[in-house]
């Protein structure tokens, strides 16, 4: 019976998270009264998805060139949170299918719950047809060539930064340049001031726009060490229906501005699922290696 | 007969998945490019030495869950080859490509649980080395551009069984019977990338004998017999012991190499003949990776390491510029690697590789008493009995990797070696430019540096679909 008990706890234990407090596999939203630290937290949790057993998604993204030149590139991304076990929080596999240049090249990620901990990376290389392992991104590396850093879309943590709460305001919508829609237009928010630990870091301050009900960071703006805002980001949050009594949220499209070149990166989501039961072989360097491209 | 149970068995099953499927369109893509390559030489600038148009398309249908068929198709044809009159006889074998190498991959894949398999024409590619086959000895090589095209491109693909068991989360036990042969290429006596090796052979042949007589060479190859215990057989098990990677390999079979065992007989007068005849050997090997995650000095830091102990290796021996014979050797090449991303999206890459032979000295003299030394299969040039190999790449890329950059120095403590820059512009999604130098140096005896004089600067636009 005590060996039972001891096997509760432990399950117990290994069920808490990532972001301290908060259970996996649990839907959170930020409630007035929340300090920033813990609307920052459930944004976090909501952010890598961790309230689902699995996730998959299909990525479109579009590089725009100042002049409007644009690049595209297509990508399947599948997650399957581990929930801390063997200290792993998740396990991401990403796969290029379009263009043809990169079609195949796949990256496998392992992202520990330790926050001091970096990530485990795999690449699949077509020219080489190997599987390697590769030395993690540094945080500030452009994410795969995009506007956004590595940090922005996969490394970052509730830990890496300090936050105040400034006041709760009302997001007025972000026009995609795209397709000309108007996005989120009067969704209640919290701001919320970010300060990096890390000190001379790619920014100085970040303003982060929290939605209330969705509990995604749904704006963001960057300031450097003057004070100069030099990038936004937008990050359109939507439920997903997973059954008639339960949804998710989910980033259904993201614009990222580099203010200081006019350059900017899209990506619209679509195809996404949840909790589908996807196999951990999935997220394993076999996995990848059976590529075909 | 196996090959052909094989093809058979492939074909049927991928064209018959073609004609019954409903749901063709959702279940098939296609994909492919059209690639054209030029290069001049360094040295003049005047002279065109490759300019190869190359068409690639590659299929792949899913059958269902578990059944997927794929299959790509190369061709090329070389005009440079038609251009210049000393490549004349170069030119049936670099001016198009050969015999069924059209033909890169087939086969069918089956997943299901613990299970992978791949059956049918393809390549498998093992150990952790980038750009040196320590490990990566499953399939031949075509190395009739020396090892300067993409390794993926470099390995002569082999029908075989391709069984993968994974017992265990992260583990994998993987078979390999391959009843296919091949051997390895090389460039004919007159191409810009020929080994120094085979135009000496090549100036042996066509020099005339001491009473100034023609030499009247006959040679003859003597393949594997087609029968299945003449097949490679490769095993690989890999596990993860903690986040440290590693493999254990076994590969037995015939060497691929074409000239690795000569007997040669004068058999009268100005008569030879040349008797080769391939070999078994065997590879005992391991490999492995980690990379540094824990906060630290080394954090950030990919280790990878081959090892691979080579029984029976089929080994030159003779003076400078001639081969007297070969001896099976064990053999020991071993590599490690490490990688290292630095400041923003520098990529700094290390590898340091030592080949040994069995002995210094192969104990031998030749027929007027000088002794022999071991050669080396590339050049017939006087080899060390340990080679310590360098390689340094430095990559990285600016306008949101649309200009993508790289230099890879890859060098001996011979003094020589290559260095090679490339440029990669990503005109639109389906259009990339490319612009390069291979500048080798060093002694013609040497790997690299056999090919000073053949030192180019090369583009290559490619227009994928």
């Amino acid at each position: 019976m005590k060996k039972y008990g001891l096997l509760l706890i432990f399950l117990l234990l290994s069920s808490f998270c990532f972001a301290e407090g908060l259970e996996y596999y649990k839907l959170y939203s930020p409630k007035d009264g929340m300090s920033a630290d813990e609307i920052m937290q459930i944004k976090y949790f909501n952010k890598y998805s961790l309230f689902a057993k699995d996730f998959q998604q299909t990525g479109e993204v579009y590089y725009v060139e100042p002049n409007g030149a644009k690049r595209k590139r297509i990508w399947v991304r599948k997650r399957i949170v581990k929930a801390g076990k063997d200290g792993i929080a998740y396990k991401d596999a990403i796969v290029m299918t379009y263009p043809t240049e990169v079609k195949g090249l796949a990256v496998l990620t392992w992202t520990y719950e330790d926050p001091q901990r970096d990530q485990d990376v795999w690449l699949w290389i077509p020219s080489l047809k190997k599987a390697r392992k590769i030395s993690s991104a540094e945080d500030d590396d452009a994410f795969m060539g995009s506007d956004f850093t590595t940090e922005e879309v996969s490394t970052r943590r509730f830990e890496d930064e300090t936050y105040k709460l400034i006041g709760e305001k009302t997001f007025e919508g972000y026009k995609l340049d795209l397709t000309g829609e108007l996005k989120l237009a009067n969704r209640p928010c919290y701001v919320i001031e970010c300060i990096p630990k890390k000190p001379h870091w790619y920014y100085a301050k970040r303003i982060v726009w929290v939605d209330k009900e969705l509990g995604g960071g749904i704006f963001e703006e960057y300031y450097d060490k003057n004070g100069k805002l030099f990038k936004t980001l937008f990050r359109e949050w939507v439920w997903t229906e997973i059954s008639s009594d339960k949804k998710y949220p989910s980033q259904r499209s993201l614009v990222c501005k580099d203010l200081r070149t006019g350059h900017y990166t899209v990506i619209m989501m679509k195809d996404t699922k949840y909790d589908q039961g996807l196999d951990e072989r999935l997220f394993t360097v076999e996995a990848i290696s059976q590529s075909r491209w | 007969m196996i090959k052909r149970f094989f093809i058979s068995f492939i074909i049927l099953v991928g064209f018959s998945a073609l004609v019954f499927a409903k749901d063709y369109k959702e279940n098939f893509s296609l994909a492919g490019y059209l690639k054209q390559e030029t290069s001049v030489g360094l040295d003049t600038f005047n002279e065109v030495t490759k300019f190869k148009n190359i068409l690639s398309l590659s299929g792949e249908y899913k059958i269902s869950e578990e059944f997927t068929f794929f299959a790509s198709v190369k061709g090329w044809y070389d005009a440079a080859y038609d251009w210049y009159a000393k490549y004349d006889s170069a030119q049936d074998q670099m001016g198009h490509i050969q015999r069924t190498y059209w033909l890169r991959d087939c086969y069918l894949d089956y997943i299901s649980g613990p299970w992978f398999l791949r059956l049918g024409k393809q390549q498998v590619a093992w150990g952790q080395a980038d750009g040196i086959s320590v490990l990566d000895r499953v399939n031949p090589f075509d190395l009739t551009e020396y090892w300067l095209p993409d390794m993926a491109d470099l390995r002569i693909t082999l029908w075989m069984a391709n069984i993968n068991y994974s017992p265990k989360l992260n583990s994998n036990l993987q078979l390999l019977i391959i009843p296919d042969f091949e051997q390895s290429t090389s460039a004919p006596p007159d191409a810009p990338f020929a080994f120094r090796s085979y135009k000496k052979y090549d100036a042996w042949k066509k020099t005339p004998d001491f009473l100034g007589r023609k030499k009247n060479v006959r040679e003859e190859i003597f393949y594997p017999e087609k029968k299945f215990k003449n097949s490679t057989f490769g095993l690989q098990w890999k596990d993860m012991i903690g986040d440290l990677t590693y493999t254990l390999n076994f590969l037995y079979g015939y060497y691929y190499s074409a000239r690795t065992y000569t007997e040669i007989y004068n058999v009268g007068g100005n008569n030879y003949y040349f008797s080769r005849r391939f070999k078994l050997w065997r590879m005992y090997g391991a490999s492995m990776n980690k990379t540094f995650t824990n906060p630290g000095l080394l954090e950030g830091i990919t280790l990878r390491g081959d090892f691979a102990y080579y029984n029976d290796e089929p080994t030159y021996y003779g003076t400078d510029g001639s081969s007297q014979g070969v001896n099976r050797w064990d053999n020991v090449f071993w590599l490690m690697g490490i990688d290292k991303n630095i400041f923003t999206n520098w990529l700094i890459s290390f590898q340091f590789a030592q080949y040994i032979l069995q002995d210094a000295k192969p104990g031998t003299k030749t027929a007027t008493g000088t002794p022999c030394v071991n050669l080396n299969a590339y050049t017939y040039g006087p080899a060390d009995q340990v080679e310590n190999i360098f390689t340094l790449k430095v990559a990285t890329d600016f306008l949101h990797e649309r200009l993508k950059t790289e230099v890879l120095w890859s060098f001996t403590d011979d003094n020589q070696g290559r260095i090679s820059p490339k440029v990669t512009y990503e005109l639109k999604d389906n259009l990339y430019f490319t612009v390069g130098i291979h500048y080798f140096y060093g002694n013609e005896q040497d790997s690299n540096g056999q090919f000073r004089d053949s030192s180019q600067f090369y583009t290559q636009i490619k227009y994928t679909f």
